[in-house]
C-alpha cells in the first residue's frame, strides 16, 4: 500500500502540473489586461504590465511561475498587490472549510440515520417518504435551495439571518443549501447498501446468538454497508471543502468561492490560478485520504498490506 | 420432560397467488442430551420450520403453532436455544474479528466484563478444538479455512449455554475429512456439555452417523419418524426408501454395471481406451503452500475421470493447466499423443476442451440471453477450429450467412434440449433461472461446441443436493450418450463414487493414487485414500458409527521433503520422511507409497498380484 500511496501521490502533482498549465493559458484568453479600469489610461496599463513583467513572452512568463510556485511562492495579488496570494487562501479557507465541515458532518449523520430508518423501518410511507424527499432534494439545485432558503426563513420570516457568518445562527441557512444534495446522496446510498446487508447470512446468525437488532444493525451490519457510502463521501466533502460559488456569494460569505468568482472578474492572474492550484490540492488530497481509508476499512487489503511490510 | 416440544407447527407465505403453505402441521420432540434428526430434500421445508421454531422468520410469514417450547418455556434465540447454518463463511461477519463474534456473544448471555468474555471466548475455542485460540480471536473470518470456522460457529452456538442447538446442514459445505472431524466434534461437545441437538440435513450418512431418532421430512409435512434403527433398517414409507436407495447411490452404478444402459451408447467400457490428453510430470508452485508437483494425469476418450481430494490439494490447478489457462513451470503436456507448448495451447484446442465452473450465478454473463452466451460459445470456437474459413470471399460468406444462422439456432436448441431446458428458454436472461437451471445453461454452452474433453470443476457442489442429483444424472446421460471425456473434479465422494469410471486422489499438490472407481473405493490403497473414503459417513447407522476423522490438522501442508502425507499417515515409515515415493503401477492402478515399493515388500515375481497392504 506504501508504494500504492506514492504513485497516487505522484500522479496527483502530474494532474496539478496539468491542471496550472491549462489554466495559465487558458486564462490569458480572456480578453483584457488585469489592470484595465475605466479611468485609467493605456499607457499606464501598459506601464503597470511591464512592471510586473505582462509584457515578456508568455512562454517566458509560465516558466518563471512554474519556478515560483516550485518554490511555493504563489505571487502577490494583482488587484490587491499589498497581500500575497497565499495571505488570501489562508484567509478565506477556515471559512468556506468551517461551512464545508459543518455542512458534511450534517449530511453524514442526517443521511445515516434516514438511511438506517429506510433501509429498517416496516411501515411502507416512511420508507417511501424518505425516498421520495431524498429524490427531491437531490433534484434542487443548490442556487435554488439557497435562494429558497433566504426568502423563506430570512426575508419572510425574519427568523434568521440573511449574510455574513458572525454567529452560529449565521451558519444554518448556507450550511442547510450545502447539505442538500450530499445528505440525499447518502441516504439513499446507506438505504440501499444496509438493506442488502440486513439480507445476508450474518445477520441471521447475529439475531440467533441473541443479538438485538440494535446492536446487529450498528455493530455488525453498518460496518460493511459503509464502504461504498465512503467512497461516495470522498468527493462529496472535496467540493465541500472548495467552496460553493453560488452559496456563498447568495450568502454574502467571504470564502474560497466568493474569492474565485472576484479574482475571474477582476482578470486577477495569479489569484484564479494560486486558488486553483490549492483546490486542485485539496481534491487530489481528500480522494487519497478516501481510497486509503477504504482499503484500510476492508480487512483483506489491510491485512495483505501488514504482510507486504513483514 | 423433552427439551424440545412442537407440536403442529404450520408456516405459511402470504404471496400474490395466495398462500403457500411450506410447513403443513408437523410435530416433533428432541429429548435431553440425545441428538435427533431432521432429513429430507432441500425444499422440503426443513430450513423453514427450523427458523420458525427459533422465532427467526421474516414477518412475511405466518406461524401457527399449538406448543413451541424448550423445557416448557418459550425459545429465545442466544438463551434457550442456539442455531448453526451450513456457510460459516456467509454466517461470520466478514469485516469483524473472530474474537469479538465470540465475545459479543458471551456477553449477550450473561452479565460480564470484556475480560471474562475474552476468556471465556478462548476456552469456547478451545473446547471446539480450535489450537492456539488467542492468535484465532485476532483474525479475520476470511484467514480461517472451512473446517475451522465451522468449529468457531459451533463455539459461538455454544456461548449461547443453549438447551437446544440446531444445526441446519453444518457440514454439507466441508469435505469429506473435515466433515467427518466436525461431526465427531458435535458428538464429543453434546455429550461433555448436555446439550441436546436437532441436526437438520439431506444426507442419509451423516443422519446415520449422528442420531439417535430421525424425522423425516418430505413437502412440508413429517411422513415418518423413529428410532434411527427403524428408519434405516425397516421403513415404512415410499418416501423414506427412496431417500436410502438414492443415499446408497443405487441407481447410477446400475445403469453402468447393468450394463444395459450402456450397451446402446457409444461408448462401452471407457477403461483401457487410448489417452486423449496426457500430463507428464507437471509442476506449477504459486508460493509455499499451494499448486502442484511433479504431477502425472492422462484423460482417455470416453472416460469420466474425476479428481478427488481437499481444498488446496491442487485440483484446480491441475485443471486450469490442462485447459491452458495457466501456464506450467515445467512439464509436458500431450494431446492425443502430440507435444504441446504452452503458447499454442489454446489454439491447438480449438472448442475441444471446455469448462462447467461451480458458481452458475457469477459464471454467465447477465448481460447476454441464453441464446446469445451459446451463440457466442460457438462463434469463438468456430473461428479458430475453421481457421481458413474466414478468408471465403463476402459475397460467399453473406449467401451462406443466413443458411448458417438457421443452423446455429437449431443447434442451440437442440443443445437446450438435451440439458433439460426448453428452447423458449433461448431468449430469457441468466437472473430468471434458478441456480440448477444455470448449471444447465452453462452445460448447455460447454457442449454446444462439441468438445472432446469437458472439465467440471465442483460443478455440483454450490447446488443443493435434489438438484445436484438431477445435474449428476444429467451429466453421466449427456456423458454416455455422446461420449466425450470428462474430467470431473470434486470434493464429493459421493457424487464421485457414482459418476466416474476412474478415479484420481490428490493430496499436497501431487497424484497418490489412481484406478478404476469401483476398485479404488472398495479397496482403498493409499492411506489417505483409505482415510478419505472411511471418513464419508455411509446411510448405515451400524457402520457409520465407526466413522473415523483424521487426525486434526488444519489445512494441506506442503512438506519438501519426502511423502507429502508422511505427517498424517499412521503407516509412515522411516523413508517417508526423506524421499518422495514414485508412482508404482499395478495392473491398471497407481500409487504413490512406499508401502508398494520393492523396497518394502521385496522383489516380486511377474505373475505376483498386488493387494493392499493397509
Amino acid at each position: 500500500m506504501l508504494r500504492y500511496t506514492w504513485k497516487r501521490l505522484l500522479t496527483g502533482i502530474l494532474s496539478l502540473f496539468v491542471l496550472v498549465t491549462v489554466t495559465f493559458f487558458l486564462v490569458r484568453i480572456i480578453p483584457g489586461s488585469p489592470f484595465q479600469r475605466g479611468g485609467v489610461s493605456e499607457d499606464v496599463v501598459e506601464t503597470i504590465e511591464q512592471e510586473y513583467g505582462l509584457n515578456e513572452p508568455l512562454m517566458t512568463q509560465y516558466i518563471s511561475y512554474l519556478g515560483n510556485v516550485v518554490r511555493g511562492d504563489l505571487g502577490i495579488s494583482y488587484q490587491d498587490p499589498a497581500t500575497q496570494v497565499s495571505d488570501i487562501i489562508a484567509r478565506a479557507w477556515p471559512i468556506t472549510a468551517s461551512i464545508g465541515i459543518t455542512a458534511l458532518a450534517v449530511s453524514v449523520i442526517l443521511g445515516t440515520g434516514l438511511g438506517i430508518l429506510k433501509a429498517v423501518s416496516k411501515r411502507r410511507w416512511i420508507r417511501e417518504l424518505i425516498s421520495a424527499g431524498g429524490m427531491l432534494a437531490a433534484g434542487i439545485p443548490s442556487f435554488a435551495a439557497a435562494i429558497l432558503l433566504l426568502l423563506v426563513f430570512s426575508v419572510k420570516l425574519k427568523w434568521l439571518p440573511a449574510s455574513g457568518l458572525l454567529s452560529p445562527v449565521h451558519y444554518i441557512l448556507p450550511v442547510t443549501a450545502l447539505a442538500f444534495y450530499p445528505s440525499a446522496m447518502i441516504t439513499r446510498l446507506v438505504g440501499n447498501t444496509l438493506g442488502g446487508e440486513l439480507q445476508k447470512d450474518y445477520v441471521l446468525f447475529a439475531r440467533a446468538k441473541g443479538l438485538g437488532k440494535g446492536r446487529i444493525i450498528l455493530t455488525h451490519a453498518l460496518k460493511n454497508a459503509y464502504l461504498p457510502v465512503l467512497n461516495c463521501i470522498g468527493p462529496a466533502s472535496a467540493s465541500l471543502l472548495t467552496g460553493s460559488f453560488v452559496v456563498e456569494s447568495i450568502f454574502t460569505i467571504p470564502g474560497l468561492g466568493r474569492e474565485f468568482v472576484g479574482s475571474i472578474t477582476n482578470r486577477d492572474y495569479t489569484l484564479i490560478l494560486g486558488l486553483t492550484i490549492f483546490m486542485g490540492a485539496v481534491v487530489i488530497i481528500v480522494n487519497l485520504i478516501t481510497d486509503l481509508l477504504c482499503a484500510w476499512l476492508d480487512p483483506q487489503t489491510r491485512r495483505a498490506y501488514r504482510e507486504e511490510r513483514a | 420432560m423433552s427439551v424440545l416440544d412442537v407440536r403442529n407447527l404450520s408456516v405459511q407465505y402470504l404471496t400474490e397467488n395466495g398462500a403457500s403453505e411450506i410447513v403443513k402441521d408437523i410435530s416433533f420432540k428432541v429429548e435431553k442430551g440425545e441428538i435427533a434428526g431432521l432429513v429430507g430434500e432441500s425444499g422440503s421445508g426443513k430450513s423453514t420450520a427450523m427458523l420458525a421454531v427459533m422465532g427467526l422468520l421474516e414477518n412475511r410469514a405466518q406461524i401457527r403453532a399449538e406448543r413451541i417450547t424448550i423445557s416448557g418455556e418459550k425459545p429465545v434465540p442466544g438463551q434457550n436455544a442456539a442455531m448453526i447454518f451450513q456457510d460459516s463463511l456467509s454466517c461470520l461477519n466478514p469485516s469483524v474479528k473472530i474474537g469479538r463474534q465470540l465475545r459479543e456473544t458471551v456477553q449477550a448471555r450473561r452479565k460480564c466484563s470484556r475480560k471474562e468474555a475474552a476468556a471465556r471466548a478462548e476456552e469456547l475455542l478451545d473446547l471446539t478444538g480450535i489450537r492456539n485460540p488467542a492468535l484465532r480471536m485476532r483474525q479475520y473470518p476470511f484467514e480461517l479455512s472451512g473446517g475451522m470456522r465451522q468449529r468457531v460457529v459451533l463455539a459461538i452456538a455454544l456461548a449461547c449455554e443453549p438447551e437446544l442447538i440446531i444445526a441446519d446442514e453444518p457440514t454439507t459445505a466441508l469435505d469429506a475429512l473435515v466433515q467427518a472431524q466436525i461431526l465427531l466434534l458435535f458428538k464429543r461437545i453434546v455429550k461433555e456439555t448436555g446439550t441436546s441437538m436437532l441436526l437438520v440435513s439431506h444426507d442419509m450418512g451423516v443422519t446415520a452417523a449422528m442420531c439417535s431418532r430421525v424425522y423425516v421430512m418430505h413437502s412440508g409435512r413429517i411422513v415418518e419418524h423413529g428410532t434411527v434403527e427403524d428408519i434405516f433398517y425397516s421403513p415404512v414409507e415410499e418416501y423414506t426408501r427412496r431417500l436410502l436407495e438414492d443415499a446408497r447411490g443405487g441407481r447410477l452404478t446400475v445403469h453402468r454395471d447393468g450394463n444395459t444402459e450402456n450397451a446402446a451408447g457409444k461408448t462401452g467400457n471407457a477403461y483401457g481406451n487410448p489417452p486423449l490428453l496426457q500430463m507428464e510430470h507437471v509442476t506449477k508452485i504459486f508460493d509455499e503452500s499451494e499448486g502442484v508437483r511433479d504431477l502425472s494425469l492422462e484423460i482417455r476418450r470416453g472416460e469420466i475421470l474425476a479428481l478427488v481430494g481437499e481444498s488446496g490439494s491442487g485440483k484446480t490447478t491441475a485443471a486450469r493447466i490442462l485447459t491452458g489457462m495457466l501456464r506450467e513451470d515445467s512439464g509436458i503436456l500431450r494431446y492425443r499423443g502430440d507435444e504441446l507448448g504452452q503458447d499454442r495451447r489454446m489454439d491447438a484446442f480449438g472448442g475441444s476442451v471446455q469448462m462447467v465452473f461451480q458458481d452458475p450465478y457469477a459464471s454467465l454473463n447477465p448481460c447476454l440471453t441464453v441464446r446469445e452466451a451459446l451463440k457466442e460459445a460457438l462463434e469463438a470456437s468456430g473461428q479458430r477450429v475453421n481457421g481458413t474459413k474466414r478468408c471465403r470471399s463476402e459475397r460467399q460468406r453473406s449467401s451462406s450467412y443466413s443458411r448458417e444462422k438457421g443452423r446455429m439456432a437449431e443447434k442451440i436448441d437442440r443443445m437446450l434440449r438435451l440439458t433439460g431446458l426448453s428452447p423458449e428458454d433461448a431468449d430469457r436472461y441468466p437472473r430468471d433461472f434458478s441456480g440448477g437451471q444455470r448449471q444447465r445453461i452453462g452445460i448447455a454452452r460447454a457442449l454446444i461446441v462439441e468438445p472432446e474433453i469437458l472439465v467440471c470443476d465442483e460443478a455440483l457442489s454450490s447446488l443443493d443436493a435434489t438438484t445436484r442429483e438431477q445435474i449428476l444424472e444429467l451429466i453421466f446421460r449427456i456423458q454416455r450418450k455422446i461420449g466425450f471425456a470428462c474430467l470431473f473434479i470434486s470434493h464429493d465422494m459421493h457424487v464421485v463414487r457414482r459418476i466416474s469410471d476412474r478415479i484420481a486422489v490428490m493430496y499436497g499438490g501431487r497424484i497418490v493414487e489412481t484406478g478404476e472407481t469401483k476398485k479404488v473405493c472398495s479397496d482403498p490403497w493409499h492411506p489417505y485414500t483409505k482415510q478419505l473414503i472411511e471418513a464419508v459417513p455411509e446411510p448405515d447407522p451400524l457402520r457409520a458409527v465407526k466413522i473415523k476423522a483424521a487426525p486434526g490438522k488444519d489445512g494441506t501442508e506442503m512438506v519438501r521433503y519426502g511423502c507429502p502425507f508422511a505427517g498424517r499417515c499412521g503407516y509412515a515409515l522411516e523413508c517417508c520422511g526423506e524421499e518422495i515415493p514414485e508412482s508404482y503401477s499395478f495392473d491398471g492402478r497407481e500409487v504413490s507409497c512406499f508401502l508398494y515399493s520393492d523396497r518394502h515388500s521385496g522383489r516380486r515375481s511377474r505373475d505376483y498380484r498386488m493387494t493392499s497392504q493397509i
